[in-house]
């Protein structure tokens, strides 16, 4: 599923948050968005998903603009923050109630959560505990989880490797690389951790002060340099 | 240096609450509020002074008044509940710096004795003493009198911050206040005993008076409370800091009737999952049905409410009070996942929905409580049937019109006075409506019309706007999408 973007500027006062003139996701890509804290990752993804009012500029999902339809909201999964979860719910209740969002049957439910069970590994379902009372990691769980029940076609996700464990993150990796390669879905994460953009996203687009500086192709997965480089990560 | 930073940072927090910082009339409702009950108390102490000073021959005025100084604390102690939270709940964020932890819990002990809340019934207190007092023991009395006061507040407040604190532990622990008062009012009304309306009377006389033994033993009680506060405190507080507001679910309800209602029907179960696990709506709810079935039951058995205009009123009341403090904030719980809600398609339109029929469904419990009146003869079941049917339409339709306006996330869990409430403008005019427009339809009908053909027209208003309700609440979620930047920004902000 496409993204196109088209001169999109968001201010936040006299601070210019977000300025894109031009940027197309295409189909398929799996796209990496790093950048410092206040770089505009967060703003610009709430702007895709019509969450926040952009000030000009046009954003098309598939065919469709986002702020004039929310058609392209079947085909898209998200997880950002804590304000994605319905946190008294336990959280098999939370992915029934997404799956009943998407005329998703229990069973059919059931059958996808078996995919992510290592991801989950035996500290999510049946513990009878509300989401609210769940560590960081596992809310992030079960965040991410709830983003891909549906197999959406374009998948955003705000800093996916935060809170997690080593083996989360390792599983986390290779669950999205082989979504995208699998499914054909776009998708789309934010994150600090350059060596898990590099090594998942062929590609790369790096934000600063609200401006994609550059926008680099890591088909083979040797953009790491340059954004240590960029970062000035030193050993 | 310690104790003035904490009491910087309470003020801060009071002063910059985003409940009370960003909304104008919020922060006017409460100074109103506050100018009002200070306002009454002054009034209360006043013509209780002179009441007492004009009618009781052989006492003094304050005599009378010092003999219940006892439920004046208790008030206190009731009210304390309302906002004041345990010190062990406050000490958790400064843990970390290099303050030894006894010092700590010393400085925020002695924060809340030193609190300008315990002089709050001052306003009470103070007009009463300037009356009555100077007449017999001068200026000096008032002032020794007030003194004596202000550490029984103080002391208050210590034997609050116990029970507050074993609260939090064990609800089995209110069994300690329980006996406590209730061991009071059995003694109080026993004949011919008044043990503790003489001793606080002595007591009361003792401060006037300026008698050393009086002072010292107030100030005795408040260290020996303050010592026990202090052992508790560091004693409870790393349970305090590892507590888990709910723990484990026992058991997980399902409300699988309502499968067959498809998406609504799924949103009507998270409304009743919303009431029944935070503490915040559980509350709330409670109180509505507490009000809603109280009214009931005065209807029904007594004969309180037997004139024609109060039936109407309180009918129409009973139907509305638990929709008022439900939907007279919609969607304010729901600001706390509404990014959530809004990623998917029409998520929100089939929320008004479930919301719509979730309170039309509550609406049958004081129907039936009306039944009893009804049978009683007391009011028609035509009117009762009337009512139920416009409180549904029209006074629901009223009441959700404020999910286009409200942009203010209250939290799930919180108590009422940290739970950033504070009603806008908009708010207050949805409600008053709610509330006084039935009444207002219903009289001009009345004025014009016969009382049967009156309730045939509210029905068939109420009707009608039932069978409407996907309209206009289609209507509302068109206006709530066309707001929705701004009410988002507002959700987040006071989150």
């Amino acid at each position: 599923m496409d993204i196109n973007i088209k001169n999109l500027v968001k201010d936040f006062g006299s601070k210019r948050a977000v300025d894109i003139d031009r940027y197309t996701v295409k189909s398929g890509e799996m796209i990496g968005l790093v950048g410092n804290n206040g770089a505009g990752k967060t703003t610009l993804f709430r702007l895709i998903l019509d969450l926040l009012k952009r000030d000009e500029g046009d954003i098309t999902i598939g065919e469709w603009s986002v702020n004039e339809t929310e058609l392209w909201k079947n085909y898209t999964g998200t997880f950002i923050d804590d304000s994605f979860l319905i946190d008294y719910l336990t959280p098999e209740e939370f992915f029934y109630f997404v799956g009943k969002m998407y005329n998703i049957s229990k069973s059919s439910i059931d059958e996808k959560l078996e995919k992510f069970t290592r991801f989950m590994n035996d500290e999510v379902m049946d513990t009878k505990k509300l989401i609210r009372n769940f560590s960081a990691g596992n809310k992030q769980k079960i965040g991410i989880i709830a983003a891909m029940l549906h197999d959406p076609k374009l998948l955003i996700l705000d800093e996916p490797f935060n809170f997690l464990d080593p083996t989360s993150q390792s599983v986390i990796k290779h669950m999205l690389k082989d979504y995208n390669e699998k499914t054909g879905a776009t998708i789309i994460i934010s994150s600090h951790n350059l060596n898990h953009t590099v090594d998942i996203c062929k590609r790369i687009a790096l934000l600063e002060h609200g401006k994609i500086i550059r926008d680099i192709d890591n088909s083979d997965y040797s953009a790491g340099k340059e954004l240590e480089d960029y970062f000035e990560v030193k050993e | 240096m310690l104790l003035s930073i904490i009491r910087k940072n309470d003020k801060l927090a009071a002063k910059r609450n985003p409940s009370f910082e960003r909304n104008r009339f919020a922060k006017f409702i409460i100074y109103f509020m506050v100018a009002f009950w200070a306002a009454y108390l002054i009034f209360i102490g006043i013509t209780l002074a002179l009441g007492l000073k004009e009618g009781i021959q052989n006492m003094e005025a304050y005599h009378v008044f010092n003999q219940f100084i006892i439920y004046l604390l208790f008030a206190d102690f009731l009210l304390r509940f309302m906002g004041q939270p345990a010190t062990s709940q406050e000490i958790k964020p400064y843990l970390l710096f290099p303050i030894k932890k006894n010092k700590l819990i010393d400085t925020f002990l002695l924060q809340s004795g030193l609190s300008i809340f315990n002089l709050f019934w001052f306003f009470l207190v103070l007009p009463f003493a300037v009356i009555t007092i100077p007449e017999t023991y001068g200026f000096w009395g008032v002032i020794l009198y007030l003194f004596g006061m202000w550490l029984l507040f103080i002391m208050n407040n210590y034997w609050y911050q116990i029970c507050k604190t074993l609260l939090r532990q064990k609800t089995i622990y209110l069994l300690l206040p329980a006996a406590v008062y209730g061991s009071i009012l059995a003694v109080d009304l026993l004949p011919k005993t008044n043990y503790f309306g003489r001793f606080t009377m002595n007591l009361g006389e003792g401060f006037i008076q300026g008698n050393i033994i009086a002072f010292i033993g107030v100030i005795a009680v408040i260290l020996l409370l303050f010592i026990i506060n202090r052992y508790m405190q560091i004693y409870l507080m790393y349970k305090e800091l590892g507590k888990v507001e709910d723990s484990n679910i026992k058991r997980v309800s399902q409300f699988k009737f309502l499968d067959r209602y498809g998406e609504v029907g799924e949103f009507m179960r998270l409304e009743l999952k919303l009431c029944l696990r935070n503490k915040a709506v559980k509350h709330q709810v409670r109180m509505g049905f507490i009000i809603m079935l109280t009214f009931s039951f005065v209807l029904a058995f007594t004969d309180v409410y037997n004139g024609t205009g109060m039936s109407r009123f309180i009918c129409i009341y009973n139907y509305a009070i638990l929709s008022v403090m439900t939907l007279g904030q919609i969607m304010s719980f729901e600001g706390n996942y509404i990014d959530g809600l809004l990623c998917r398609r029409t998520s929100i339109f089939n929320l008004l929905l479930a919301k719509f029929y979730v309170n039309c469904f509550i609406l049958l419990i004081p129907f039936a409580f009306m039944m009893i009146p009804v049978y009683k003869g007391k009011i028609d079941l035509l009117m009762a049937f009337a009512y139920m049917l416009f409180t549904a339409g029209v006074v629901f339709a009223l009441l959700m019109q404020y999910a286009v306006y409200n942009k203010k996330t209250i939290a799930l869990n919180a108590t009422i006075m940290r739970s950033n409430r504070g009603s806008s403008f908009f708010q207050t005019i949805v409600i008053c409506c709610a509330l006084f427009l039935p009444i207002i339809f219903n009289s001009l009908l009345s004025s014009l019309f016969s009382d049967e053909t009156t309730y045939i027209i509210m029905l068939i208003t109420g009707a009608l706007f039932i069978l409407a309700h996907r309209i206009w609440i289609k209507n509302i979620y068109t206006r709530m999408m066309a707001r929705k930047f701004e009410n988002l920004e507002g959700f987040r902000e006071t989150r």
